[in-house]
């Protein structure tokens, strides 16, 4: 009891150790290792994992996190940029193919993360949302779906559809019942007019509307 | 070729041939213009509408085909009966959904010219919904071609080595917890 009130009060002085503290409670006098679960991709440069390190010393054991040294990855060709993506030079150059690009902006249940975390600029979340949105219509994001409450069970068999550059949410659409003439067709619209600055590679150009 | 006698030389130059197409993933659109060239005959240096030189391809996997932008929900399909109050409209979902060769078909047969061999054309083409064809269809065999379109991949075909590899582009600040 007294060496828990001990414990209590060196870790309150310590910072940064409160994600240690739910996980840790249980288990006390052993040396911990936690990392927090990471999302499908590998290692991050988080400098929010900390090693937890103990040190007994006579009667008081202090527990401790370590702040992890942050691996020296490559560097970004345009360090002076306000935007992760401007950094690396990839305006106008990502699509909604580039999963390990998107991968890196999203929450594990596939949601975006706030802008203020990421450092985007307001233009290029926005452009990676709809990026996001069109990969996760497409298929290609099938480990960031959310958790279905227990016991779920769907009424109808949904029909497996391939898609994609699916602008508008499958259940939003109307069928256009009345398409019109050639000269004042209502088209179909495809990909977003956000990513119309997109650098083509080849001869063809980007047609927004089918 | 030179080195070929002259009855082979001829027998290359007006066989007809079958082609295969991978549906899979594709656009029906595009896999239609390539079956409508063949089928016309418009690839070869020979052709003319009236010598019938157009040649056989078989599609597979047409159930997997994959529509750009939200056309299952927003393009439709009509017919009309003759009768009165006979005009009926299907969206691609359930036009597909009742028989799935059909959106490759109807595709096909609006790229054909509009004349008398259109039907013996279509005759032509094979489609299956899925990668199980009969026998001697496998048989004739002689080509497949190129997909149109590239199929994009899944985040979990990436290998481990290719998401170490792509740089991380921001670090998070120190007080977030990634949840």
């Amino acid at each position: 009891m007294a060496a828990r009130c001990v414990l209590g009060s060196i870790w309150t002085s310590l910072s940064g150790v409160k994600s240690m503290a739910s996980s840790s409670n249980m288990s006390v006098f052993q040396s911990i290792t936690n990392y927090p679960q990471l999302s499908v991709f590998g290692i991050i440069q988080s400098r929010g994992i900390r090693q937890v390190v103990e040190k007994k010393e006579g009667k008081t054991t202090i527990i401790e996190g370590l702040t992890q040294d942050t691996l020296a990855g490559p560097q970004p060709p345009n360090p002076t940029a306000q935007c992760p993506i401007y950094q690396w030079n990839l305006q106008n150059k990502y699509n909604y193919t580039d999963v390990l690009l998107l991968s890196q902006f999203i929450r594990s249940d596939g949601g975006m993360l706030p802008r203020r975390v990421t450092g985007l600029c307001a233009q290029e979340h926005r452009k990676i949302a709809i990026c996001v949105q069109m990969a996760h219509r497409a298929g290609l994001l099938p480990d960031h779906k959310p958790p279905l409450p227990e016991g779920h069970v769907p009424k109808k068999p949904k029909p497996q559809l391939n898609r994609y550059l699916t602008r508008w949410s499958i259940d939003s659409v109307k069928p256009i019942y009345r398409a019109g003439l050639k000269w004042c067709k209502n088209r179909i619209s495809v990909g977003h007019p956000a990513l119309r600055n997109n650098v083509q590679y080849g001869k063809k150009i980007l047609y927004l509307k089918h | 070729m030179s080195s070929f006698t002259k009855s082979a030389q001829q027998w290359a130059t007006f066989a007809r041939s079958w082609y295969l197409i991978d549906a899979r993933m594709q656009p029906p659109g595009k896999i239609a213009t390539m079956c409508a060239i063949r089928l016309q005959g418009k690839h070869k240096p020979i052709y003319h509408a009236l010598s019938d030189v157009g040649d056989h391809v078989v599609v597979m996997n047409s159930r997997h085909i994959a529509f750009s932008g939200n056309k299952w929900e927003q393009k439709m399909y009509s017919s009309h009966t003759q009768y009165p109050g006979g005009f009926k409209q299907v969206t691609a979902t359930q036009l597909h959904s009742k028989d799935p060769k059909a959106i490759v078909k109807l595709a096909v047969y609006g790229m054909l010219p509009r004349n008398l061999s259109r039907r013996t054309m279509m005759q032509r083409l094979h489609l299956f919904p899925e990668d199980d064809l009969p026998e001697d269809i496998l048989l004739n065999l002689t080509e497949e071609l190129p997909q149109p379109r590239e199929i994009p991949r899944r985040l979990n075909e990436y290998s481990q080595e290719e998401r170490e590899a792509f740089p991380t582009l921001w670090t998070p600040p120190e007080d977030y917890r990634r949840k």
